[in-house]
């Protein structure tokens, strides 16, 4: 921000400047003119008298004099005038970095087949906003291809989400009742954060284990009884369900549709009791308590529902609600992101460039020697905020090192976590003490663990 | 150090090179009409000293009107002048207003504004590729003609096409326009382009003009670039399908190429603009601060070998990203930052990471919430093998 008032500041002054400049000249130049045009005609009326001729030589004289010096210092002040641009350019040097390339690697996206990835995300990125024309150019140009049927989902996408919008919920009930299926089937977590997270939806429900008895369990549990595989899929399945919540879209969708006819007065009540009738019955196992709710509403159609114990339900986020669960299940379906995976990266570039710029800078004083060199590995860690990161990170704290394959955390019997190399590196002989605690134990009872 | 100060300096160095072009050439023109009026005046004065007779009025009022004409000329062409510098003065006050509104307390202009910046980078990037009807339509969808540099590309595009038809006039007007510019950075663009009209007229057996064309524009270049000019003028001597190494390439059709990309690089020169657009650098800095390392264990990388493993939300997880990434390095961590997988809260002193038999580690607040609704009973998500709660141990990461 400072930098930018700097350079405002500057600028601020050229324009003044020159302002004053084109005023005092404008004036000046226009005043002359019309001076000399006066003398000149003057001069045609009356060229038989010499003597009223004589005093205006004079005159003329000064004008001229005027004149000349006028235009000399016009051409004079605007050359002075350079000092303040080209401030304008050192201001902007000084407070901009120009170099901000430095920190990446040339030549990267610029492989045929970078190119092409790189457009096609673009063109998703721009499918996904909704400028189709933009991204159907872009491919004309480039020569990108994409899967024929690419754009069609992310049209029909912008198009219910438009109609959304407009409070018409009738493209979007139709889209939830085509994927009912599917929607169903979705798991997710009861947590608002999650859609950072991958699901346990991605994954198939599998056969689960038979549970083993296994020294973390430390004897507390009954062993439980053999039962048959199919009995611990249902029990898994239960589990899941109970944990995992599907997709109240059609539901909500229906219940938006019921309140905007309610809402419309007494004289509509028939209607929204038809529409109950009609639409409420299949989902009556799974929102029988949101259901009683709005036929409660019934009751108060007369005096309006505004005035009722209900009205905080009808209250305008609901809409957006719905808008939020729409795309999201879109998104989900479409094995997509929630947001525009270009928007994140850029912003996460954008943070991440003044952390690299500073080191690169301090590197190149110290001639620590080239920012890349020999290293996979950004010198710095770079501080995004949690809404970017996706996956956990697990840094030895022993050894200041990212875990990798060869080199996975690992605990300790008595819950401490340090890396694999850490570990053989503290245990020589086959008693290792715990750097953190006093407990002592053999290095082959670490176990292998997972974020 | 702010983004803003990290990326923005082509946004507002491009239209301060506009200006001081502007600035320079209104110079110039005030410089030449002012002595022109100067010489009418000059001229003036000698007839009034030396003529006596005075009375020749006639003669006086078209002397007079001709300094009249000269200052109406200098009046209309230092309005022009100043009016092109305050114009672009003005452009480079739209960006930094634009630029200000990134500080802005309210949110949503805060969002507006990024995603107008990927817009902006966006349109560079195009132009930069040569996709120009694609920046023209994101430009004007967006808004953004004044605050990107598409005027300066449209410019050098169609110096580009000519190159690629093989004339070399336009490119050659543009190395006269900003020739003192190109002469403080050591261009060798005019010397290039006279070199392969030379080539040209070599190939079309012209060799008499060949020769003149050399004695007239290349020789002047002889005491800086004395080898070079040899080299070409041996070719007067080969026939045109020369087999021979530093002669046949200088033949070949993609010496133009070579031109347009000079030319391309000249251009950005000019302006200061770097030779990567700002959506690449960018681009590649953010996949460097996302990308966590190759695959060690499942389901904690970005280069998990089960796709179902990856986060649809993290943009490296995602293929096309993914395939980009490859070559750029990960993201440094010296402090374990850890998440559960099941409620994506931080693992911490109030989310306590809790270790299942299996070896994977949730979140305590996923578990206990999982465990109420089934009596005691857990699932891990990943392996779907069932547990009770009381299984689940925790751990300590420091």
């Amino acid at each position: 921000m400072d930098a930018c008032l700097a350079v405002d500041h500057e600028v601020d002054k050229v324009l003044s400047k020159f302002g004053d400049i084109r005023r005092s000249y404008s004036d000046g130049l226009q005043d002359l003119i019309e001076n000399l045009e006066n003398i000149k005609n003057n001069l045609q009326t009356n060229n038989t008298n010499d003597e009223i001729c004589k005093p205006s030589m004079a005159q003329i004289k000064e004008i001229i004099d005027k004149s000349k010096d006028e235009t000399q210092k016009l051409a004079v002040e605007h050359r002075e005038l350079h000092s303040t641009v080209s401030k304008v350019g050192k201001a902007i040097d000084r407070n901009f970095v120009a170099d901000f390339a430095a920190t990446c690697k040339d030549d990267i996206f610029s492989k045929p087949e970078n190119t092409v990835y790189l457009n096609q995300i673009v063109c998703q990125h721009f499918y996904r906003q909704g400028m189709n024309d933009i991204a159907e150019e872009l491919l004309k140009e480039s020569g990108t291809i994409m899967e024929p049927n690419f754009k069609e989902p992310f049209i029909k996408l912008n198009s219910i989400k438009e109609s959304l919008q407009k409070k018409d919920i009738y493209p979007a009930l139709e889209w939830a009742k085509e994927n009912r299926t599917v929607l169903e089937n979705q798991m997710y977590p009861p947590y608002p954060l999650i859609k950072r997270f991958s699901t346990a939806s991605q994954l198939p429900i599998r056969i689960p284990y038979h549970i083993k008895r296994n020294k973390f369990s430390g004897g507390i549990m009954k062993p439980r009884p053999k039962t048959k595989k199919i009995k611990r899929l249902e029990l898994a399945k239960k589990i899941l369900q109970q944990f995992y919540t599907s997709s109240s879209l059609e539901f909500k969708l229906h219940q938006l549709a019921f309140l905007t006819i309610i809402q419309k007065g007494v004289e509509h009540q028939t209607e929204a009791v038809a529409y109950a009738r009609a639409n409420f019955s299949q989902f009556a196992d799974k929102y029988e308590k949101e259901i009683q709710t709005m036929m409660g509403m019934l009751l108060f159609v007369p005096q309006g529902i505004n005035k009722s114990p209900y009205s905080d339900i009808i209250k305008d986020n609901l809409w957006d609600e719905v808008n939020e669960l729409f795309t999201r299940d879109a998104c989900t379906l479409l094995g997509i992101s929630f947001d525009s995976l270009l928007n994140v990266s850029i912003n996460a570039g954008c943070a991440a460039l003044p952390a690299l710029l500073n080191i690169k800078h301090v590197m190149t004083q110290r001639k620590v020697g080239d920012i890349w060199k020999g290293k996979d590995e950004l010198p710095i860690e770079i501080d995004l905020d949690t809404d970017h990161r996706y996956h956990s990170m697990f840094a030895c704290p022993i050894l200041r090192q990212q875990s990798s394959d060869s080199n996975p955390p690992m605990r300790l019997i008595c819950g401490h976590i340090i890396s694999k190399d850490a570990l053989q590196k503290l245990g020589t002989t086959n008693k290792l003490k715990c750097p953190y605690c006093p407990m002592e134990q053999s290095s082959s009872e670490a176990k292998h663990i997972c974020f | 150090m702010s983004d803003l100060k990290s990326l923005e300096h082509p946004t507002l160095k491009v239209p301060y090179e506009v200006l001081n072009k502007k600035f320079r050439t209104t110079q110039k023109i005030l410089d030449r009409e002012v002595s022109h009026f100067q010489n009418a005046v000059q001229e003036f004065e000698r007839n009034m000293s030396s003529d006596v007779d005075m009375t020749d009025t006639s003669h006086i009022s078209s002397l007079l009107s001709g300094m009249v004409e000269k200052l109406k000329v200098l009046k209309r062409k230092a309005d022009e002048g100043i009016n092109d510098e305050l114009q672009a003065g003005m452009v480079c006050k739209k960006r930094l207003e634009h630029l200000k509104e990134h500080s802005s307390p309210c949110e949503a202009i805060v969002q507006n504004w990024r995603r107008r910046r990927l817009d902006r980078m966006l349109v560079e990037y195009f132009l930069r590729c040569g996709y120009y009807n694609s920046a023209n339509k994101l430009a004007n969808y967006s808004d953004l003609n004044d605050l990107t540099n598409i005027d300066l590309f449209m410019i050098s595009k169609e110096v580009e096409q000519s190159l690629a038809n093989h004339e070399t006039a336009k490119c050659l007007a543009w190395c006269h326009d900003n020739r003192s510019k190109l002469r403080k950075l050591g261009s060798t663009m005019e010397f290039n382009l006279r070199i392969q009209e030379f080539i040209e007229l070599v190939r079309q057996d012209k060799r008499l003009d060949a020769v003149k064309h050399a004695r007239k524009y290349i020789s002047t270049f002889e005491d800086t670039r004395l080898d070079e000019v040899q080299l070409c003028m041996v070719l007067l001597a080969f026939p045109t399908d020369t087999e021979i190494s530093p002669y046949k390439e200088m033949f070949e059709e993609t010496r133009w190429l070579r031109l347009i990309d000079q030319f391309r690089q000249e251009n950005y020169n000019l302006y200061q603009l770097s030779s990567q657009s700002v959506f690449t650098v960018a681009l590649q800095a953010g996949l460097s601060a996302l990308k966590t390392p190759y695959p060690f264990i499942l389901y904690l990388t970005c280069y998990s070998e089960l796709k179902e493993a990856r986060n649809a939300s993290c943009p490296v997880c995602q293929e096309w990203f993914n395939m980009l990434a490859r070559p750029l390095p990960f993201a440094h961590c010296s402090q374990s930052r850890l998440f559960c997988s099941i409620s994506g809260l931080p693992l911490n002193e109030n989310n306590i990471p809790m270790v299942l038999p299996n070896g994977y580690v949730y979140g305590e607040q996923a578990l206990v919430e999982m465990a109420n609704k089934n009596n005691g009973q857990i699932i891990c998500p990943k392996t779907k093998e069932l547990f009770w709660l009381k299984q689940a141990e925790k751990v300590y990461v420091m």
